[in-house]
């Protein structure tokens, strides 16, 4: 099986995806061992993917197998995959997280209704996702990135039954909408530029010169909307935090993982056409730092577990986007595997001490669960510094990589802003460690019944702590070369000239210090048992906090933006309807039809001479008109 | 031989009755016999135009003869609907038998 094959990994989940859609229901344990084969098939066909890919050299890559799909007249459509580091990067992490989550879901969702239909929608947005970063035109990618948005849908609004959930899910899907139109936008624009979707057609076009500056500037604006909406970055962030209210092991894959990264893999594989676009870069990097930044503080103030995760998660994609905007697709492409790593084992973590605690996911009722939970709480532990980036674990790494990456801009403003970045980071992952795992329970009831997770739970657990602690070891060219890729993983992404990783001790110690500065003023103020501190720092300034809680008041703005700007004009556009298209249109034609009706009806008279007397006249005028017009 | 336009104006001037007699005429019996009248005027023309263009080709005859046996057809059914309307209404008047209108 060459790389060409690749399809093989979406195409059994989404074969998996019909089975247990028609007959999970009916199937023992409702399906859920299948959805972990498909799953897992396609986990192991991503290595051998991986090493035909890595057989066949460098001078074949991307690998790519390439069909054409319709002929319309002069409009070629074709349709394939191209295997490239980057997607051969996305199939690694999608393949893997999948099933971790898959294993997860047994345990985490066990008993729940519609529990086959949890597994299936699972199988369809693995397929669609690894369909997504395999595309190597922007018509099927684009057809993928929808694909994920509605199973993100379907699986946010999971328990439909809240009404909460199926708000989030509404407020999701219309959020992303609005990036998505643009990225179909931009994908149009493009088209019209270039006559073809082809990605790597695109970009040999644009670096040609032979799309407008302007034209190319505004098109590539339109496909960053799409990665931002996708990628919840600020203003569209808004949704991601309320998308927690599907299922945890959901939020770890979809809206953690893979899903929300989409933005990232789009922005990084379009790079070279980001980079000919003047002013892209400046502005993807202004958007990434913008939301690492708001998203860090508001984090500051979240009480719900989950919560706090779901804004870590989007800062942490505006680090990536700093990344790219820096022109460093392999540390946004690093970050982006280290952080899927630990980010989704905080999440499972997370979704173990919800299930444990019967769907308790509030601080304010947590604490003191280590000794309850110690292989919840110590993975959770190897997260949380992974996160904060604590040498040597994965994030520090990879967060390592994107601040040595922000150098590129002169000032240094863009590295300062960002280490700020990061130490709220520390200071956040700390906090909610602390006052989930240490210090007193703040509600015996709750402590009472808390029991360690089952196999099932932890192995997964387990298996993503393993990793988030050493997938960052593969920056180094040694580690990369060992496990059979040329070189490291920068130089493995990197697809312009390679870049040899070199370790900047100024920088990776000056980021521990960062770390250790957040984590010391975390654990200053949460540990000991007490809040005293916090709570005295939140009377202190009420209002700050208030504000920080209340996330800056996003959801506020845009309810006020959509009542008064939205019910404003639909309030116009309903007058319109009411009087002017109703009143005068429909209701006006029709009276004018009845009246002119009673006035005419007096004609039919019932007596027969009358209407031959019309029919006569009637001919006499034809015959007189024909006359004339003959001449 | 009889020249073409002392057919036409025959034809013509039959046709005029009929017409008269379908407006004029209040029976429904006198009526049929006017629509009798217009159609034998058409039937007149058809022929005297076939003779005239073409003496050798027979169509206005057949032509003619579909005209007779059409009328034929019509006279019978609206004959037949006199006679109801006459059983019904007691007399043959087309103005009294005006029930059909708004």
């Amino acid at each position: 099986m060459g790389a060409e094959q690749a399809w093989l990994l979406a195409a059994v989940p989404a074969g998996m995806f019909v089975v247990l859609a028609l007959f999970g229901r009916y199937l023992p344990r409702k399906g859920d061992f299948l959805g972990v084969l498909a799953i897992g098939t396609s986990f192991v066909l991503f290595f051998f993917v991986l090493h035909n890919f890595l057989n066949a050299g460098e001078a074949n890559w991307p690998m790519t197998r390439d069909i054409r799909w319709s002929d319309i007249g002069a409009f070629h459509l074709r349709m394939g995959i191209a295997v490239d580091q980057i997607t051969i990067v996305m199939f690694g992490v999608v393949t893997t997280v999948a099933l971790m989550v898959n294993i997860f879901s047994i345990g985490y969702m066990k008993g729940e209704p519609r529990y086959w239909w949890f597994f299936a929608v699972l199988q369809l947005f693995a397929a669609s996702m690894l369909m997504l970063v395999m595309a190597d035109n922007l018509l099927l990618l684009y057809i993928s990135w929808e694909l994920v948005g509605a199973c993100s849908f379907l699986l946010i609004g999971f328990y439909w039954e809240k009404r909460s959930a199926t708000e989030a899910a509404k407020k999701a899907f219309i959020t992303t909408r609005v990036g998505d139109v643009g990225l179909l936008i931009g994908i149009i624009l493009l088209h019209k530029a270039t006559g073809t979707f082809n990605i790597q057609a695109i970009i040999e076009q644009a670096k040609a010169g032979e799309i407008g500056s302007t034209y190319l500037f505004v098109s590539m604006c339109f496909v960053f909307l799409g990665a931002m909406g996708k990628s919840a970055q600020v203003p569209f962030h808004v949704w991601l935090p309320d998308a927690m209210e599907g299922p945890t092991p959901v939020s770890a894959l979809i809206h953690a993982a893979t899903m929300v990264v989409a933005g990232v893999y789009l922005t990084a594989r379009m790079l070279p056409v980001f980079e000919v676009a003047d002013g892209m870069m400046l502005i993807i990097t202004l958007v990434g730092l913008t939301t690492a930044l708001v998203t860090g503080f508001i984090a500051l103030a979240q009480t719900d577990i989950k919560k706090v995760l779901a804004y870590s998660t989007v800062g942490q994609l505006g680090f990536m986007f700093v990344a790219l905007g820096c022109g460093r697709p392999d540390a946004a492409m690093f970050h982006l595997m280290t952080h899927a790593f630990f980010k989704a084992l905080l999440f499972l973590g997370s979704g173990s001490v919800i299930a444990a605690t019967h769907h308790n996911q509030e601080m304010d009722k947590l604490g003191g669960l280590w000794k309850k939970m110690p292989i919840t709480g110590t993975t959770f532990l190897v997260g949380s510094l992974a996160l904060a980036g604590v040498v040597p674990l994965a994030g520090f790494w990879s967060k390592d990589e994107i601040l040595a990456g922000t150098q590129t801009w002169s000032g240094g403003w863009v590295t300062i802003v960002l280490g700020f970045a990061a130490i709220m980071t520390a200071f956040y992952t700390t906090r909610l460690f602390i006052r989930t795992f240490l210090g007193k329970p703040l509600d015996q009831h709750v402590h009472d019944h808390t029991h360690e997770s089952p196999a099932v739970m932890t192995l997964p657990l387990i298996f993503l702590a393993i990793l988030a602690a050493i997938s960052g070891l593969v920056v180094f060219n040694g580690v990369g070369k060992a496990l059979g890729f040329p070189g490291g993983f920068t130089e493995f992404v990197f697809l312009e000239e390679p870049e040899r990783y070199h370790i900047d001790w100024a920088l990776a110690g000056g980021s521990v210090v960062l770390a250790v500065v957040g984590i010391y003023f975390s654990s200053w103020m949460y540990w000991g048992g007490s809040l005293v501190r916090s709570t005295r720092l939140a009377e202190f300034q009420p209002r700050i906090y208030e504000m920080l809680q209340r996330k800056f008041y996003f959801d506020e703005l845009y309810q006020g933006a959509i009542d008064r700007g939205v019910l404003g004009f639909s309030y116009i556009v309903s007058w319109f309807d009411r009087y002017v298209v109703n009143d005068t249109g429909v209701d006006g034609s029709a009276q004018m039809t009845g009246y002119s009706g009673f006035l005419l009806k007096h004609l039919q008279t019932g007596k027969v001479p009358n209407y031959a007397m019309g029919i006569a006249l009637g001919v006499v005028v034809l015959a007189a008109a024909g006359l004339v017009v003959r001449g | 031989m009889v020249p073409l336009d002392n057919y036409l104006v025959l034809s013509a001037i039959i046709f005029s009755i009929g017409v008269y007699g379908v407006l004029a005429r209040r029976s429904a019996v006198l009526i049929l016999m006017s629509v009798e009248l217009m159609l034998n005027a058409v039937s007149l023309n058809f022929v005297a135009f076939a003779a005239y263009l073409d003496p050798t080709r027979i169509t206005g005859a057949i032509f003619a003869v579909f005209v007779i046996t059409v009328a034929a057809a019509e006279v019978g059914l609206a004959l037949a609907i006199v006679i109801r309307l006459f059983r019904n209404r007691a007399t043959a008047n087309v103005d009294e038998a005006a029930s059909l209108k708004w």
